[in-house]
């Protein structure tokens, strides 16, 4: 005979069941026509999140596919975070990790739920300091980048199509850095050459001046170096210093 | 004190404008935990202005599973970096098989749950180093009651020897749906245990179910029983209004928190007068 603790447990389990698979299996004292809303209100927090923060995706499938997903999630997968904000990044890890139909559809799918989290992500993370000045100059003084920034590599213009344009066509490979304004705090995107990826990673191992800069891509790059590189490299530093990417210069 | 649960929705608005003034307000802190940006220094702005209290939706204190410790450690530096006075939680549960819900379930009314709450409630006293308030959560179904919810309520505070957070809307509610008297129900709660009152409004959606939306303003037989209340507490309790959806102008909310604090006013003169 099981514990009144167990069986408390399994009142609340079967509570908690119902609540995210909306398939009901009768528990003592509950009033069916009214825990019907517990299903309701449960699914609507969850989807109302999951919109939030995944609007394209929204906006690309339909109102079946949506809602089939969101099912889908809701009950076969343990939610971890107690944080309802950061809840939507487990839906693209169950993406990932379990699949589903969708991908074969929209093959851009799960890197377009990976974009749209990282928005997220940036726009909510922990603040990341980095000592520098804002007076100096871009030729001559070491370079301090925006520590709240992301750089990656995706294999479809997420950034510049509506999904629904996406195509199989588009396949290739698209480098991006995406980072926060320290002002306005919002989100904002570059698009990189690989070069230019790799002088992004220099500057956030540590500030560095731009001749030096330069040398180092060209060297990583095995192309010689000439002036014409550094005056396209300075080009691209003082849109940065606009932007915010770069915040300034070391202190 | 009257205050107001600080939301994103209206938050711009309302620090840079004189429109709404309460006299704290109130966050929980899994909204805002590891959070940066644009909405940390909002936060900041606001926490400039105005006292913090904290109510937690997260912790989920009558949970079959494991207290989640990690997360309340953030929760408790949470508290400490922003000067909090109040933490607040619900007495009800929100996770389950380790799967969060993100909503508040109601917890069977029984013997045993009110050992496994309060020995919970405990705990989190005893990492957070004081006492919290517990709220009384409004529900739409029991399940597998052995006892009424009064009966189940007062044993969690005995037990526990924590504070009440008295949501007097949840209690209207809970009398509507469940069919008792709100205002006997208060009397028979250790009033001495009341830290903090939660005010909000909500829907009547059947004819025998009413929800607790936050998403209308207070009903005029919450404000009854609020006046209720205020009647029986001879200390000054601070009181917040919670608005969650369908946010008004703020002048609207303001005219709440008027209405709010001249009930309380009603109760000083009255203690002033006699005393």
């Amino acid at each position: 005979m099981p514990s009144p603790v167990s069986t408390i447990s399994q009142h609340q389990s079967a509570l908690a069941r119902y609540c995210r698979t909306g398939s009901y299996e009768p528990i003592p004292g509950v009033r069916h026509r009214h825990v019907i809303r517990y299903r309701e209100l449960v699914y609507n927090v969850v989807e109302d999140i999951l919109q939030s923060a995944y609007p394209l995706t929204y906006e690309l499938l339909s109102s079946a596919e949506w809602n089939d997903l969101v099912d889908r999630f809701l009950s076969e997968h343990s939610c971890r975070s107690p944080q309802v904000w950061r809840m939507p990044k487990e839906l693209y890890d169950f993406v990932k990790k379990e699949g589903t139909p969708l991908l074969s559809q929209y093959p851009f799918l799960l890197e377009l739920l990976y974009f749209e989290w990282l928005e997220v992500e940036l726009f909510m993370m922990e603040d990341k300091k980095a000592s520098h000045t804002s007076k100096g100059d871009a030729a001559s003084d070491a370079l301090v980048l925006n520590p709240e920034h992301i750089l990656q590599h995706f294999h479809y213009p997420l950034h510049r199509k509506t999904a629904a344009q996406i195509s199989d066509e588009d396949k290739g490979d698209y480098f991006l850095v995406m980072f926060r304004h320290p002002g306005s705090g919002s989100v904002q995107f570059m698009d990189l050459s690989p070069a230019l990826v790799y002088l992004v990673e220099q500057l956030a191992i540590a500030p560095v001046r731009v001749t030096e800069l330069a040398k180092e891509v060209c060297d990583a790059l095995n192309v010689p170096f000439q002036d014409d590189t550094l005056s396209d490299i300075l080009t691209f530093i003082n849109r940065c210093l606009d932007n915010k990417l770069i915040l300034g210069f070391k202190a | 004190m009257v205050g107001i649960g600080f939301r994103k929705d209206f938050a711009d608005q309302f620090l840079n404008s004189t429109t709404l003034h309460p006299d704290f307000i109130e966050v929980s802190p899994e909204n805002w935990i590891g959070v940066g940006g644009y909405w940390k220094k909002m936060l900041y702005k606001a926490l400039d202005k105005y006292p913090l209290f904290t109510h937690g939706l997260s912790l989920s204190l009558g949970s079959p599973d494991e207290l989640d410790l990690p997360f309340l450690k953030k929760t408790k530096q949470f508290l400490k970096d922003t000067g909090a006075r109040l933490f607040s939680e619900h007495l009800s549960y929100a996770k389950c098989d380790n799967a969060h819900l993100y909503d508040l379930l109601p917890m069977p009314f029984t013997e045993e749950a009110i050992r496994h709450v309060s020995q919970r409630i405990r705990q989190v006293q005893d990492v957070l180093g004081d006492r919290i308030a517990i709220e009384i959560v409004s529900y739409y179904t029991p399940v597998a009651p052995e006892m009424d919810e009064i009966e189940f309520v007062n044993g969690v505070l005995e037990l526990a020897d924590c504070r009440l957070l008295l949501d007097v809307n949840n209690v209207y509610v809970n009398s509507f749906n469940h069919h008792y008297d709100a205002k006997a129900f208060i009397d028979a709660l250790p009033l001495d245990r009341i830290r903090y009152i939660h005010m909000a409004g909500h829907e009547q959606v059947e004819e025998d179910l009413i929800l607790d939306t936050h998403g209308q303003p207070i009903a005029n037989p919450v404000y009854d029983l609020f006046g209720h209340v205020m009647s029986k507490l001879n200390d000054e309790v601070p009181v917040l209004l919670e608005r969650d959806f369908n946010i008004p102008e703020l002048s609207e909310l303001q005219q709440e928190l008027d209405r709010l604090a001249s009930i309380k006013a009603i109760k000083r003169n009255t203690y002033a007068i006699a005393g």
